[in-house]
């Protein structure tokens, strides 16, 4: 009887711990490499890769993408006008495709009609919210377009001098490096301001980045190298003007925007000059080019909101060749390199019961989210919110091999500076020079493979 | 015994059902060349189409010249004849939105919607000069096809001759010079005695093309392109004001062209899946033929329906968008219907092209 008992109480111990255990997670060869979206992958490799709607949506959400969808594209007019009212006064383009080409990266030209880089500004400090202190007259951003009688704030111009390197096993690479200068100025400047280029970024997977708990992507910062591996990666702790508090930065080169919805309606403000009750005034307001029209807010809640859930409900490509030999030859470089530590290969979103396309998503974005010291090289010398002036987001790298099937020419980096992968790559400093020490010192075959990786991505 | 019958009768029955399904769309001819599909592609229909904007893009703009010289009704006519003429290659290349038209923004830098009328009438109206150079250096909503249809037609197309000024006309003469130049353009960039010209680019897919590691690619691209317009016609340009019943949202709503120009999106689509433009070339209709019958016939069908769908629509479609919902829903219908059946034969192109 006794030996009865204590068989059941062991069963009884043992079933229970069993029970406590976490859910059981499979090892990594049981997930699809190729699914870099999770089960928000999509298997198109046009140039209309970055624009697919996410699957299993309702009719409602269906609908809601393609308003949203119309909306990218819809260019904006001056007002007063019957539709798309509200353009500037001062504008950097007339709508999102403008600058985000097929969704897309943009072009690395200021001033023109495709032009899709865009100059930040600020005086050294910080304004009330931690965030840039704006410059007199000019605000936080330049606008270089202006409606018909008024005035751009500026031409920005950008000339470049170019430096050829070599690998030692003499192939030569050639990095150009952008100086900006501001020409046609509409009203005297403050002296020692500070100038931040940011080229338009892809906005495919948007959703799924969002949807990864905060807590994960702080739980990857090591703000002070405690783990002594040369590789900080700081959270940018920034102003979200939905909450009135401070929150996550995760959107924007620099991680300077908490949420997608602010992101979509600061760039509607600062791009194209249109308000909306996130953002009521003009970007000019106060200024002395501001129109006197009492047409605020110039976008209806309903776009708004339609646009930012398209940016958030739009598929990421999948992985091509992954079994091909030079391509996992260049995955094992790309891991021995350390690129990985920062340009992370796995994430995983959130449990979200009222949105599954977004729950429990292991993705592939090739980023950690952080802030990095990139070097003196690619450094703006200008602060944003916590990151400073060498600090830069890590760029996902998800959809960068298809860059120059959907964005022909291809640019790479924060201001478009770098026209090959090759060049990318080169141009990194800072916490990455051993990454880059180690790529310079790989042998052509080597090079290649690891390229090859990269563009499988 | 029974039960051995029934099983012989049952294996009897497959078999005979299984050669009857096969025997339905045998291979009618499996010599159709993969790389004569793409040649003719770029050389039988996208040049000469282009050809065709660019000569009435000139047609245009020497319409706009003489209407300029002699504003009289006659010669406004004209104009807007024109205009609506060089609109139908337009629409119609617009079944294959990609290459350069897509990559160096030809189309937003020729189509681009709705027209900055408020911009518009404000350079009108002051003395700024209004040379070429003046119009090219203006924003996409202030040149191109629309607002020279803003300018021949008006609002409802009601424009007279009597209304057109000495500076509208001038606006529009420098208008639709810039337009030819970007037409010229966009025909340079396919053009093969051109270095880097885009007709190389796609019949050299998987042999060494900048754009297309395989020929797989290529193919995919095109039937791509015809799935998006469809896409759009049905779920955007036709949508959208039928949703909001609000007309303002037509495009094209000057010269009440929009019908017109969804029915040339559709022809353009059986230009391409044809290949056919002034001559007839070697097809995607021929290469999805040579294995499939019957789904050669079934994309042939729907294009025809779609096309006549849409014919059916009021050619002033913000007027139709009140009185003609059901024909409006039946085109819909139509080309969402096509445009499931593109996004199978890109399926088709995925297993079928081997390189």
């Amino acid at each position: 009887m006794k030996k009865g008992i204590v068989i059941f109480l062991v069963t009884g111990f043992i079933l229970i711990f069993s029970m406590c255990r976490k859910p059981y997670l499979f090892p990594d060869e049981k997930y699809d490499e190729q699914l870099s979206g999770g089960s928000q992958t999509s298997f198109d490799f046009t140039s209309q890769a970055f624009s697919i709607l996410f699957s299993g949506m309702s009719n409602y959400e269906e609908d809601l993408h393609n308003l949203g969808d119309a909306a990218f594209d819809h260019s904006f007019v001056a007002a007063p006008a019957p539709i798309n009212s509200g353009l500037g006064p001062a504008y950097n383009n007339v709508s999102c495709v403008s600058c985000h080409h097929n969704d897309g990266i943009g072009v690395p030209t200021t001033g023109e009609a495709q032009s899709s880089l865009l100059m930040r500004i600020s005086l050294p400090g910080k304004d009330i919210d931690g965030g840039p202190l704006p410059v007199p007259g000019y605000g936080t951003q330049l606008q270089d377009k202006a409606m018909f009688g008024k005035s751009p704030e500026c031409t920005v111009n950008i000339s470049y001098t170019y430096q050829t390197y070599s690998f030692p096993d003499g192939e030569t690479y050639e990095l150009r490096s952008p100086l900006y200068t501001l020409s046609n100025l509409y009203l005297p400047i403050a002296g020692g301001y500070l100038l931040s280029p940011r080229l338009a970024p892809p906005v495919f997977g948007l959703g799924l980045l969002e949807a990864i708990p905060a807590n994960d992507i702080i739980a990857n910062a090591d703000e002070y190298d405690a783990n002594g591996d040369g590789i900080s990666g700081k959270p940018n702790m920034v102003w979200n003007p939905e909450t009135n508090t401070t929150s996550l930065g995760r959107f924007g080169l620099k991680c300077n925007t908490a949420t997608l919805l602010t992101q979509v309606a600061a760039a509607y403000n600062n791009d194209i000059g249109i308000t909306s009750h996130l953002f009521p005034l003009e970007t000019i307001h106060g200024q002395t080019q501001m129109d006197d029209l009492d047409d605020d807010a110039e976008l209806s809640d309903e776009i708004l909101l339609a646009a930012t859930f398209y940016v958030q409900t739009l598929q990421v490509p999948a992985r091509r060749n992954i079994s091909d030999q030079q391509v996992i030859k260049g995955k094992q470089l790309f891991m021995e390199g350390k690129c990985e530590t920062c340009h992370k290969q796995t994430m995983t979103t959130g449990v979200n019961v009222a949105f599954k396309a977004l729950s429990n998503q292991r993705l592939h974005p090739f980023s950690d989210l952080l802030l990095h010291d990139m070097g003196p090289g690619l450094a703006d010398n200008r602060p944003d919110f916590d990151a400073n002036g060498n600090e830069w987001r890590t760029s996902p790298l998800w959809g960068v091999g298809l860059f120059e099937i959907v964005n022909f020419p291809a640019y790479y980096l924060h201001d478009g500076r770098a026209r090959t992968l090759t060049e990318a790559i080169m141009w990194h400093d800072g916490e990455a020079a051993q990454s880059v020490n180690f790529v310079k010192n790989l042998s052509k075959a080597d090079r290649n493979a690891l390229l090859k990786f990269v563009k499988s991505l | 015994m029974k039960k051995i019958l029934l099983l012989s009768s049952c294996a009897i029955v497959l078999l005979f059902t299984d050669c009857r399904r096969k025997s339905t769309n045998p291979p009618v001819d499996t010599t159709v060349n993969e790389l004569d599909v793409l040649t003719d592609f770029a050389n039988v229909l996208v040049n000469p189409n282009y050809q065709d904007i660019q000569a009435k893009a000139a047609l245009l703009n020497a319409a706009a010249q003489t209407l300029a010289s002699s504003p009289t009704p006659a010669n406004l006519v004209l104009a807007q004849n024109a205009w609506r003429a060089v609109r139908v290659p337009w629409e119609q290349c617009e079944a294959y939105l990609f290459g350069p038209v897509e990559d160096f923004n030809y189309d937003p830098a020729t189509d681009s919607w709705p027209v900055n009328t408020v911009e518009l009438d404000s350079v009108l109206n002051s003395t700024n000069a209004l040379t070429l150079a003046d119009i090219d250096a203006l924003p996409f909503t202030l040149k191109g096809y629309h607002p020279a249809e803003y300018l021949l037609f008006g609002v409802g197309a009601s424009k007279t001759a009597g209304e057109l000024t000495p500076r509208q006309l001038q606006y529009l003469v420098s208008l639709t010079q810039s337009l030819y130049n970007s037409t010229t353009a966009l025909r340079n960039s396919w053009d093969v005695s051109i270095p880097g010209n885009f007709t190389e680019t796609l019949i050299t897919a998987g042999a060494g093309s900048t754009r297309y590691a395989t020929r797989k690619e290529a193919f995919v691209a095109i039937t791509s392109a015809m799935a998006n317009i469809c896409h759009e016609v049905a779920n955007g340009k036709m949508e959208d004001p039928l949703a909001a019943h609000d007309s303002t949202l037509v495009e094209s709503q000057y010269a009440h062209n929009a019908t017109e120009d969804f029915k040339n999106n559709m022809i353009g689509i059986q230009n391409a899946y044809m290949c056919r433009y002034n001559s007839t070339g070697i097809s995607l209709h021929d290469l999805v033929a040579s294995y499939d019958l019957s789904f050669d016939n079934t994309i042939q069908s729907q294009i025809n329906t779609a096309i006549g769908s849409v014919a059916a629509i009021d050619p002033d479609y913000g007027k139709a968008i009140f009185t003609q919902v059901g024909q409006i829903q039946n085109a819909q219908a139509a080309i969402n219907t096509l445009l499931g059946t593109f996004n199978q034969l890109t399926n088709f192109m995925q297993t079928t092209i081997k390189d």
